[in-house]
Order: structure tokens, then sequence, then C-alpha cells
């Protein structure tokens, strides 16, 4: 089994802590996605925000027993997902911050666009997007439609529409993955502004996880300067869809995280509000404690080999968060089991949980992508069978 | 026809209904044929009715959900959650009318997902021909003819509480698998996900496990 370090268990204690004070603001969000305006001082939430910001470009990241921390190793940032979404997951995905953004800007940007990116987010609290997903091609990102062609010499025009974007409705910039040209080699990637003329976000309401605010984005003729086109000084087989997936790699363990975190929480509100349990419950409820351990093993094998750079890492990460969306519906349910007849209207949290749970399967891939990702680095022979 | 055979028929108007025409007006027809007094409540005191039926004033509405063609609401009624007073012989019927129900919600949604993937193309293929496609939708299908086959010929009194229950739990499961094939759109609050959300909902107030003692909200 694996074991934490001092350090990373440091930042698990202060995840754990800050974690407590989500609780009681979880269904307040639920109920009001805009909410998260109101709770920008809440101490995670300034964490969040600057999280993944490497060292040179943050002057005052948080201090922990001493040491400085600034989410930028999966392993760290994983332990810390699971903590927090055990708090409130719809938390988590609305504070303002960097995260998937930042993954892309670090792999495939130049200094430049590295030093205007992360000066924006260490301004103020800055919510930012990552629109890869297209309406009706969620699974085949290669049939991409967006387009990005020249204006001139010095700006981009982008035209087409993205689908189940998060925070795009109130973030001020983000990563649009457009085409501009036919083929796998076609796709590229560009920081853009949301306040750019012809950028709209409409808001799609959704069943769980809406402090997210899901959105369907349209570019209209959005110009943007050709300096955030990321990776033009990149070979172009390391730019747009294959930089996107080695940053989707980097990114997946800590969605699994993400499903743990709800699929505990859903474990802990039984163990906390049921007053006795009979033998079969007791037996459940001991498989399931089980199998969130087992979860979260394979999670911290998945981030230590991303952090490794890992041949094995996509697969793991595939692994781990196929079996994460899963748990996270499985362990709702199972504690909705718990409650009798009404439960999802007596422990509305739970219910929170439950609705929450179904999100987790369509972030970053669906089970049957992940297992298509499992199965080609098995044949490709990337996880070490010995 | 037998008297028996036309009785069984008599339940599979609820299931075609919920498959033809949606929850709303399968619920509506269900709370119209069985029971005189109003829809019965669940075990815990609850009930999920169509907006405007008879009785649907008889609690404290908890919440109200939107779906495809129109409004419920689930409502905690003001009476002591206890032995229901409810006849035995109609509480049955509610109970398989709910089940019946809730499986022709879940015919709807295969129908939805086999449009939906069936439009859809990955590559130069539809994604309802992938093969993990196929064999998910086949996984949904066992489940389905199982509970079809359960479900078939049946008359209240018939199934008893514990299969009615288990029956539910399973159509539970199947809609899971099914929404997971349809992808992000069963997410959202206007869609197939909606309907699911509101038949688990019916399901947990009707035939989640009973616990004597351990029913409070927890804060």
């Amino acid at each position: 089994m694996i074991e934490l370090d001092d350090r990373t268990r440091a930042i698990q204690r202060q995840a754990r802590a800050w974690a407590q004070e989500l609780k009681p603001l979880a269904l307040e969000l639920d109920q009001d996605p805009d909410a998260i305006h109101r709770h920008l001082d809440v101490a995670i939430v300034s964490y969040l925000t600057r999280m993944t910001v490497p060292p040179e470009f943050n002057p005052d990241p948080v201090v922990i027993d001493g040491r400085p921390f600034y989410g930028t190793g999966t392993l760290e940032r994983v332990v810390f997902a699971e903590e927090v979404a055990v708090g409130d997951a719809g938390m988590l995905l609305a504070a303002p911050g960097p995260v998937m953004s930042g993954v892309l800007v670090d792999a495939m940007g130049d200094e430049q666009q590295k030093k205007w990116f992360y000066s924006r987010i260490m301004e103020k609290p800055t919510w930012t997007f990552f629109a890869l997903t297209e309406p009706d091609r969620g699974s085949d990102a290669g049939a991409m439609n967006t387009t990005l062609t020249p204006d001139g010499d010095d700006h981009f025009v982008l035209r087409g529409a993205k689908r189940y974007i998060g925070n795009a409705a109130r973030a001020d910039l983000g990563i649009v993955f457009a085409r501009t040209r036919p083929g796998p080699l076609g796709v590229t990637a560009v920081l853009t502004e949301t306040s750019a003329a012809g950028f709209t976000a409409e808001p799609l309401e959704t069943i769980g996880l809406r402090g997210l605010r899901i959105t369907a984005v349209t570019l209209d003729d959005v110009r943007v300067p050709a300096g955030q086109v990321l990776g033009r000084h990149l070979r172009a087989t390391q730019r747009g869809m294959w930089s996107a997936v080695q940053g989707l790699n980097r990114l997946r363990p800590g969605v699994a995280a993400f499903g743990l975190g709800i699929a505990r929480a859903a474990y802990e509100y039984v163990l906390a509000n049921r007053r006795t349990l009979n033998t079969a419950e007791r037996h459940r409820l001991d498989r399931l404690g089980l199998r969130l351990t087992e979860l979260r093993q394979l999670i911290w094998r998945s981030a230590i080999a991303v952090d490794d750079n890992d041949p094995a890492a996509g697969s793991l990460a595939s692994a781990a968060k196929a079996r994460a969306s899963r748990l996270a519906e499985e362990a709702t349910l199972e504690a909705l089991g718990c409650f009798g007849p009404g439960a999802r209207l007596d422990h509305p949290l739970l219910d929170k949980l439950a609705r929450d749970a179904r999100g987790v399967e369509f972030m970053e891939g669906t089970g049957n992508i992940q297992k298509l990702n499992l199965f080609t680095g098995l044949v490709q022979g990337h996880l070490r069978r010995d | 026809m037998t008297g028996r055979t036309a009785a069984a028929d008599a339940w599979i108007r609820y299931r075609r209904t919920a498959r033809q025409d949606g929850l709303v007006r399968a619920l509506t027809l269900l709370c119209e044929t069985v029971g005189d007094g109003g829809p019965p409540r669940g075990p815990g005191g609850h009930m999920v009715v169509p907006v405007g039926v008879a009785g649907a004033d008889a609690g404290d509405v908890v919440t109200t959900l939107t779906v495809e063609e129109g409004t419920v609401v689930a409502l905690r009624s003001r009476a002591e959650p206890g032995v229901s007073m409810t006849p035995r012989q109609e509480r049955a019927a509610w109970a398989l009318g709910l089940t019946c129900l809730r499986f022709g919600l879940s015919e709807r949604l295969l129908d939805a997902v086999l449009a939906h993937l069936g439009g859809r193309t990955v590559g130069d293929a539809k994604l309802l021909h992938q093969q993990m496609v196929k064999g998910g939708v086949a996984e949904a299908v066992i489940e389905q003819l199982e509970i079809e086959t359960m479900l078939a010929g049946a008359t209240p009194g018939d199934l008893d509480d514990d299969v009615l229950a288990g029956l539910n739990a399973q159509i539970t499961e199947t809609d899971r698998m099914l929404l997971r094939l349809l992808g992000a759109v069963s997410f959202l609050a206007d869609g197939p996900g909606q309907v699911a959300r509101v038949s688990e909902l019916i399901a947990d107030v009707h035939f989640g496990s009973a616990r004597a003692g351990e029913h409070g909200g927890a804060a």
C-alpha cells in the first residue's frame, strides 16, 4: 500500500479542516450557483484561486506547517481534491482559479503567454474555462468543427460552438480548442477572453454539480491576437490534441479523487446519522469502506505515475476515473438506502450527493472512453504487469 | 380472454402511457384510477404527484420539479407517519401500478438512448454501432427483459412488497446504465435525466427500505 509523506499529510489535514467550512454552504450553492460570489472569502477559495500557479509566478503561496504549497504536484492535488469534495464538490468546482487552463498553459504556453495568463490569475479571483467539447461530439474530439482562421497578420478569428463548458459564464479568460486545418494535427488551443465581441456563454441547468454552472458557448467571429495561440513554439505534433490529451491525463486523477470524495461523503453521512446499524448494513458499509480505500490507493498510484512521467500514467488515471465515477453513484445510492422511505426528501444533503455523483461520469471522458484508454495502454505495454 | 388476463392487461396501461406519453400523464392516470381518497402516502408519509391532481394539497411541499411535459410536487404529509389508512388491496394496486409506470419510463429512456446515439457519429460510424455501446445497451435490455417477465400478467398482491422493492431497485440500476450511455445530455435538467431523477424519487418514497425509529431528517 502507498503511504503519504509528511508534506502531503500536511495538505491533507489542512484541506480536511477547510472542507468543514464548505458543508454548511453546500445546499445554498446547489439552490443558487451564483452564491459562490458571496463566499469568496472562505479560506479554501483563496487557495483555489492560486492552485497550480507555478512558484515563479506565485510570490504568495499558501504556507502550511512552514512549507509553501503551489498545488502543482498531482499527488498533493488529488489528496486535496478528495478532502474538499467530501466538504462540497460543488464549491470545489465553482471556485475561481486556473486549474484546467493552467495545466495547458504550463504545457503549451511560451514564457510571455505564461506571464500574461498567471498575472491575470494573481491579480484577483479569476474564473477560467476549458472549451474542448462540442455539441453532439462529446466522444469524438477528432471531429471538431470550431475553426481558427487568420485575420490579417496579427489576429485570428474563432467560429463555432462548445457545450458543457464549466464556469464560462463567470470566467474572464480560458482556452478554446479549434481547428486550423483538417486532420489530427490541425487542432490547436488558443487563450480567449470572454469580453471579446462574439463570445457568449449561456448557462445550462443541470441535475447536480450545479455550482459548476456548465454552459453552452457560442463563438461568433471572436477575434484573438496571434500572441494568444498556444504552442506556436512547439513542433506540430506537440500542439493541439496531443497536448490536450497530455493535459487531461494530468488532470484525470483529480477528477477521480473528486468522485472518491463524493462517495466518501455519502459513507460518512451514514456513519454520522444512523443511530444503529443491523448486521447486514454493517457488512455492506464495511465493504464500501474497503472499496473507498482501494480506490484511494489506485488514485494515489495514478497521481504518482503522473508526477513521475511514468508511461503508465494515462492508463492508471483512466482506471481510477472509471472506478471513481461508478463508486460515487453506487455509494450514494447505498447511503440513501440506509434511511428508509423518503430519504431523498428528508436528507437533502444526501440527495444532493446522489445527484452530484451522476455528473462525475461525464467529466473528462465517460467510463467507456476510460476503458478504451486502459485497454490501449494494456496492449501497448504501458502497464507493467510483472 | 380470462378474467385474470383482463385484470393484468389493466396494468399494462400505466406502462404504455409512461412509455408513450411520459411521466406526468402516466402518474396522473394512476392517481385517477387507483385510490378513492387521493394517492396513497409512502411509508414515511411522503407523496410525489403531478401538480393539480386531487389530493396533491395533502401535505407540505418539499420540492417542485419540472419534467418534460409538466410539473410534479413532492410532499411530506402533515399527518404522523405510521400505519397507512389506505386499504391493503388499494396499496397493492398502487405499488404494482407505480412499478409498471416506472418500467414504462425505463423503456422510454431506452427509446431516447437509441434515438440519440443512432443520430450521432464517431468517425464515420454511428455511435450506437460502437461495440462497447452495443454491449452497454444489451446489458440494460437484459435487465429490462427480466423485469418485464416478472411483471407480465401480475395483478395486485401477486408480487409481495420485497419483490416489488427489488424490481424498483433494478429499474433504478437499469436507468443509471442508460443514463451513462446517453452521455452528458442526461445530466441536464430539461431532458430524460430529469425524468429518471423523478422516477428514482418515486421509488425512494414508496419502496425505500423501512427502518422503524430511524426515519428522522438529519441536520
